[in-house]
């Protein structure tokens, strides 16, 4: 469908949200250092402000640390696998030029982030209206269970969303070729989440532990990784594994 | 088949009424001026072009880049250069340069992980012992490659093998992000030796397709000669890592293995794996503060 | 694949291995011995390396035995046959030449030499992963028997392939029944010969701990048959005391 209010050109959220394949698409062909910088706001704004959110309920340091280090989880994503989600398109039968491919994802990130922005106000008045963490408060486990819940639903909601959006544009810009969208589409999933996910556990934490200080990285950083420490948690509770 | 091109119907003939006037048989011509053409069979439609119909495939490739871009974007290009034979030894030369310099960068990521020597010797040991494995493996590959009925000639195969490579590796540094991110904040030996082999297996796997266009476009008959060296080739290059160890741990004094420390990578594999889980618990616990 | 005429071809590696019979039936027809040179330097080569690699476990020395025994196998079959298997064709209804019934057996060793040649990069790599020869040492023995095995399904390969295009060679010159008449034939009469030449020229790997001979002291005594036969008559013994 295209939108007859729309410009072409410049980059506007509404078509986004809507899906509108063929001006996102008209956007990445005709892609400028605006149409970035426009991204990289949206998502410094939307992520930032679901991480102030997420991290005022512990201190309002940590709210502030979260506010930058949400955002830069998914744009060193993006320009961390910038190259091999680019080599991927062409490898995967999609002939889309490097800039086309880091257009693509980011673009679905910054959709992630404004429907995370736009849940931030429901965030931040759900956290006041939490009891305040303390260390070792017995009321801290359901409040802490409820934010979790709260968060998994709202992250899952939104990069659901932003990943049907880029299905439809992965489709549309393959002229119509499911299997090659899919394809590409489940391949950049996957190394996204790689990178992703030890990024958020090198910038860990977000919402704070009660009986941890403040602070923007943990001493130990950079000690461990997600996976590593799944398969510890697994040795630990099968000593023979 | 009747003359009319047009089945009878089935059972017994009607019988004509004799007021019927005797009508001649339409000759074949009239429904091949009337029927619509066939569409065309699918097989047919979809039909992979001949090397050189495309204008894209005879673009020169001109230097690193145009490698580059060409076993990415362009594997047809390839082959067709290689198939032309004039320059054959130039473009092998830069397929192999490419990928020789790729590992090398790759191999700089896997050495960063222990730091101090490694941080040549990875490098080193990854460049020689990839170049070693095409070496080693390239005898196989033109003998199944023929038997399987390619009349690709030596130096097409080193240059289809140069291409697999080409593309492999710079697959691989499209993981080197990610591998350098994993190096940095890791201390299992035992997993960023597991991440680097999935990297490899998924850049392989790649290379293999590339290899398998260009053989397709040799005239090979059958891929089962050629799979068979797939299985070749990924042992080779998984001993290979074993042979050269440590490529992933700390540096061990000297640049090989000593001759008495045989393994076989399986072997080496749970040796690693047992070590890193010794050293686990201590680790974990340190680790494991993800809040 | 259409072939060129046969008469363009000169003798070379590859229509022998893509198994190209018009090309090589033109090549028997026009025998010389240039050509026969150059499947003997061509048997040389391959098999030599691969016997080098073989050898190279034990040490230098044996590897260049086995470097010159292996070829030397092949080339005594081929020669030692040579009137038997040129009388054989007629007699079991295909009308060659001596020379033609020659050519086609040399031609069919020196596959499988050049395809025992492209694995004997991969044998000398596998040899330098392997334990080094240590006397006395269980592993050493392993190692030994693993050779052997390997040794043993590289040559069946190479043979197996060897003989298939035997078949297609004879098949192209004088049908199918005859064709398979004659390669058993063929068959039976070359393995009678090799297997024994082999025996009288052991050994190729040779047992750590063994000295290093060209030929064993009395390589002459016994035969590779009455050891086969003893081995079972050893082997009945022991089940049935």
């Amino acid at each position: 469908m295209i939108s007859t209010q729309t410009d072409p050109v410049t980059f506007s959220l509404g078509p986004l949200l809507r899906g509108e394949a063929e001006v996102i698409a008209g956007w990445i062909t005709r892609w400028t250092a605006g149409h970035t910088l426009r991204q990289v706001a949206l998502i410094a704004t939307g992520a930032g402000a679901f991480g102030a959110a997420m991290g005022s309920w512990r201190a309002p340091e940590q709210a502030a640390f979260a506010a930058v280090k949400l955002p830069l989880i998914l744009l060193a994503t993006a320009a961390g696998n910038a190259l091999l989600n680019g080599l991927l398109a062409p490898l995967l039968g999609l002939n889309l030029r490097l800039r086309e491919a880091f257009a693509a994802v980011l673009m679905s990130f910054a959709l992630a982030a404004a429907i995370l922005g736009a849940f931030s106000p429901l965030m931040a008045f759900l956290v006041w209206n939490l009891p305040p963490l303390t260390p070792g408060a017995a009321e801290n486990v359901t409040a802490y269970s409820v934010m979790l819940l709260t968060l998994v639903a709202v992250i899952a909601f939104a990069g659901v969303t932003a990943n049907v959006r880029l299905l439809q544009l992965l489709h549309r810009l393959a002229g119509g070729a499911r299997g090659t969208a899919a394809r590409l589409l489940l391949a950049w999933l996957a190394v996204n989440l790689l990178l992703g996910s030890q990024l958020s556990w090198i910038l860990r934490p977000f919402i704070g532990s009660p009986g941890l200080p403040v602070e923007f990285l943990r001493a130990e950083a950079w000690h461990g990784n997600f996976f590593e420490s799944l398969l510890n948690t697994l040795r630990q509770l099968w000593p023979e594994f | 088949m009747n003359e009319s091109n047009l089945n009878p119907p089935p059972g017994a003939a009607p019988e004509r009424s004799p007021s019927q006037p005797v009508l001649p048989t339409l000759p074949a011509a009239v429904f091949a001026d009337t029927l619509p053409a066939p569409p065309p069979l699918p097989a047919a439609a979809h039909a992979e072009r001949s090397l050189g119909e495309d204008p894209g495939d005879r673009v020169p490739i001109r230097g690193a880049l145009g490698v580059i871009e060409a076993v990415l974007r362009h594997p047809r290009r390839v082959v067709f250069h290689l198939n032309q034979g004039s320059d054959i030894s130039r473009l092998v030369g830069l397929l192999l340069l490419v990928a020789l310099g790729f590992v090398a960068v790759y191999g700089a990521i896997v050495g960063s992980f222990s730091g101090g020597e490694q941080w040549w010797a990875a490098p080193l040991k990854i460049t020689a012992g990839l170049a070693v494995t095409a070496g080693i493996c390239l005898p196989s590959l033109y003998i199944f490659a023929c038997l399987s009925g390619s009349a690709a000639r030596l130096g097409e195969v080193a240059g289809a093998l140069g291409g697999a490579l080409a593309l492999a590796t710079l697959l691989l540094i499209g993981f080197a992000p990610v591998a350098w991110l994993f190096s940095q904040s890791t201390s299992s030996v035992a997993f960023m030796g597991a991440l680097h082999l999935g990297f490899w297996l998924v850049a392989t796997g790649f290379g293999v397709r590339f290899l398998k266009t260009a053989f397709r476009h040799f005239g090979l008959r059958s891929e089962s000669g050629l799979n068979v060296w797939v299985v070749i080739f990924l042992l080779v290059s998984l001993q290979m890592t074993t042979a050269l160890r440590p490529l992933v741990g700390p540096f061990d004094q000297t640049l090989l293995p000593p001759a008495g420390e045989k393994k076989f990578f399986l072997a080496h594999w749970m040796d690693s794996m047992e070590a890193d889980g010794r050293k686990a618990p201590a680790r974990g616990a340190a680790a494991n503060r993800g809040d």
